[in-house]
């Protein structure tokens, strides 16, 4: 890994490439420190059992097995986490891309409420979970929907937000308001102007806003321990099972993880492009 | 073309247009209130509602294990006040989030100065780097709890082996390691969160100036100091605000790591609320301590936001 971090030979002759050195050689262990663990993640899921105390540690096993991963999809009702987690991420998704657009758009185009609205929507993203999780479980056993999908699926889309929120206020004000306009003077009313001619345009924008709420959701892991137990439980929460089996387990987590790992790492590096408007809410613009 | 729509745009935009009946002329004036109330409802239930109804369980007794709900005044108060564990948990959890933001901040400064200037794979290395952005921290706790766990993990059989003798630290057990093994796993995670957000930083500093600055015979570190440091200056306090924030949070890797232990020796703030009203459901105790972090929380950001805001104009 640290060849591909190599800078390109240069044409003038230096001295001696002390900073080039130091690069490569800062970039080659952060690389390694990386890639470390989730390679040893993925090492132990194949790792049959007996080989987790060998000395000198099994770098790589000589007979791989998928045993972890049908234990901990079956018999740890990983697949069945997976299932929620799916279902909980893409509604949640959905619904706060939707009601995040059209806060927005309203936001961006009229001002609404002044800089007052814009920032007590942001400042729901510093609240910490915690001061809210608890008065929500007493609500939803109250209201029986505690441990259900629809129960969490709000949750999520109000903890996701002031993501969209914010991504969309970004891009709404840098994109010119003249096609709107030209709309209305056409004889649309307000809504057609937004749902028929914004909505389109801003659709690169919505998607990346989407796939961050998307990732945000299937990573959480505290409203979810909390608001969930046996039925609505979602991936990150299946981990608790393995917690404090000193050590018979770690196959199954490892495999877990593995599955896990898939989709949000496939979706971040697909939208990397957006990542600093995603990571500063719009503020920055990368 | 343009003009035309200038003039169109500083027409009356609610002049009568045929085909709109009284519901929809309604719909259209009320437009942008509309488009804000869902969100804002949803909030107001979720959030707003949640918080409220908490100062009021923070005044009444609201305990699983003691029947009723009488007022009790402060009394709940008091108890997290005068909980050593809860004193210990704020501490630890302000000491764990700024060592954890000050070496993201600055291995993060280090690797966004070191990815400037393009390379051969540089797109390969930058797609590795941000991976840990999209990763569960609860899986993230499994993973390094796979590393450093005695005797499963390899950690300590590669230490012996590089330094030459003997290593055998017990990382998940014992004091101080407990607490490096929780800042390694924070700092894997969100370093690149602070290299993503300076990397774009330093992209956007003119290079002329550092062109101007050669001229000069500007040497490297006045370079950095009188023109990096600068013009970075509202994005290191953008990222460092963020980051604090979430940081404080700290919860899920404590959660699968430590389980807050051993004995009580890792409760973060939002892992000591979490005992007391999850395991020990003493909900009107964790209410009231949870405002009080609220409090706490609010006083952080207000005073870095305010420096943001102001970073910002200037």
């Amino acid at each position: 890994m640290a060849v591909a971090g190599a800078p390109r030979s240069r044409r003038r002759r230096r001295p001696f490439p002390v900073g080039t050195i130091a690069r490569v050689l800062l970039l080659g262990f952060f690389l390694i420190f990386v890639l470390w663990p989730i390679y040893w993640m993925f090492n132990t899921s194949i790792k049959p059992s007996d080989d987790y105390l060998a000395i000198p540690p099994v770098w790589f096993p000589d007979e791989p097995t998928i045993v972890h991963y049908t234990a901990a999809l079956f018999t740890y009702r990983g697949l069945q986490g997976l299932i929620n987690s799916l279902i909980v991420s893409s509604a949640a998704t959905a619904l706060s891309a939707l009601l995040g657009t059209l806060m927005a758009y309203s936001l961006a185009r009229f001002n609404t409420g002044g800089p007052h609205l814009s920032f007590w929507v942001l400042s729901q993203r510093f609240l910490p979970p915690i001061a809210i999780v608890l008065p929500i479980f007493l609500i939803y056993r109250s209201i029986g929907i505690y441990d259900t999908h629809i129960g969490l699926i709000l949750a999520y889309t109000v903890f996701t937000l002031p993501v969209t929120v914010w991504m969309m206020f970004a891009y709404f004000r840098q994109m010119p308001r003249s096609m709107e306009d030209a709309a209305l003077v056409d004889g649309c009313t307000r809504w057609q102007a937004f749902w028929k001619v914004a909505v389109p345009l801003a659709a690169p924008g919505i998607v990346a806003a989407a796939v961050f709420a998307f990732i945000a959701c299937w990573t959480e892991f505290f409203f979810a321990l909390l608001l969930t137990s046996r039925d609505a439980f979602t991936l990150p929460t299946v981990f608790r099972a393995f917690i404090g089996f000193q050590g018979a387990q770690y196959g199954e987590a490892a495999a877990l993880s593995i599955v896990s790992l898939g989709p949000s790492i496939i979706l971040g590096v697909l939208a990397q492009r957006h990542l600093v408007r995603g990571l500063t809410l719009g503020a920055v613009r990368g | 073309m343009a003009e035309t729509l200038a003039t169109f745009r500083q027409m009356p935009l609610r002049h009568p247009r045929p085909r709109t009946a009284g519901f929809s002329a309604w719909c259209d004036r009320h437009f942008k209130w509309l488009l804000v109330a869902p969100a804002v409802v949803l909030i107001l239930a979720l959030s707003i509602y949640p918080l409220m109804f908490s100062l009021v369980v923070s005044f009444i007794n609201y305990d699983f294990q003691v029947p009723g709900h009488a007022f009790v005044g402060l009394k709940n108060f008091e108890r997290v006040v005068f909980d050593p564990v809860a004193r210990w948990s704020l501490v630890l959890t302000a000491l764990l989030s700024f060592s954890c933001v000050a070496i993201e901040f600055l291995l993060g400064l280090a690797i966004a100065m070191a990815m400037v200037k393009s390379f051969r794979g540089r797109g390969l290395v930058m797609s590795i780097l941000i991976v840990p952005l999209f990763i569960s921290p609860v899986i993230v706790g499994q993973a390094w709890t796979l590393l450093l766990q005695r005797p499963f993990g390899p950690t300590n059989y590669l230490l012996t082996q590089l330094l030459g003798q003997e290593v055998t630290i017990s990382w998940l057990t014992e004091r101080p390691w407990i607490y490096i093994s929780l800042i390694i796993a924070d700092v894997w995670q969100w370093t690149p969160f602070m290299f993503v957000i300076l990397l774009a930083g330093l992209t956007s500093i003119p290079p002329n100036l550092y062109e101007a600055a050669e001229l000069d015979g500007v040497d490297g570190w006045q370079a950095f100091t009188a023109i990096t440091l600068p013009h970075l200056g509202p994005m290191i306090l953008l990222a460092i605000t963020f980051r604090l924030l979430d940081a404080i949070r700290l919860f899920d890797t404590i959660f699968i790591m430590t389980g807050g232990g051993p004995g009580t020796q890792t409760y973060t703030a939002s892992y000591y609320l979490y005992t007391v009203g999850f395991t020990q459901f003493h909900l009107s105790q964790a209410t009231a301590g949870s405002w009080l972090f609220l409090i706490f929380t609010a006083a952080v950001v207000t005073f870095l936001v305010r420096r943001l805001l102001k970073a910002e104009v200037a």
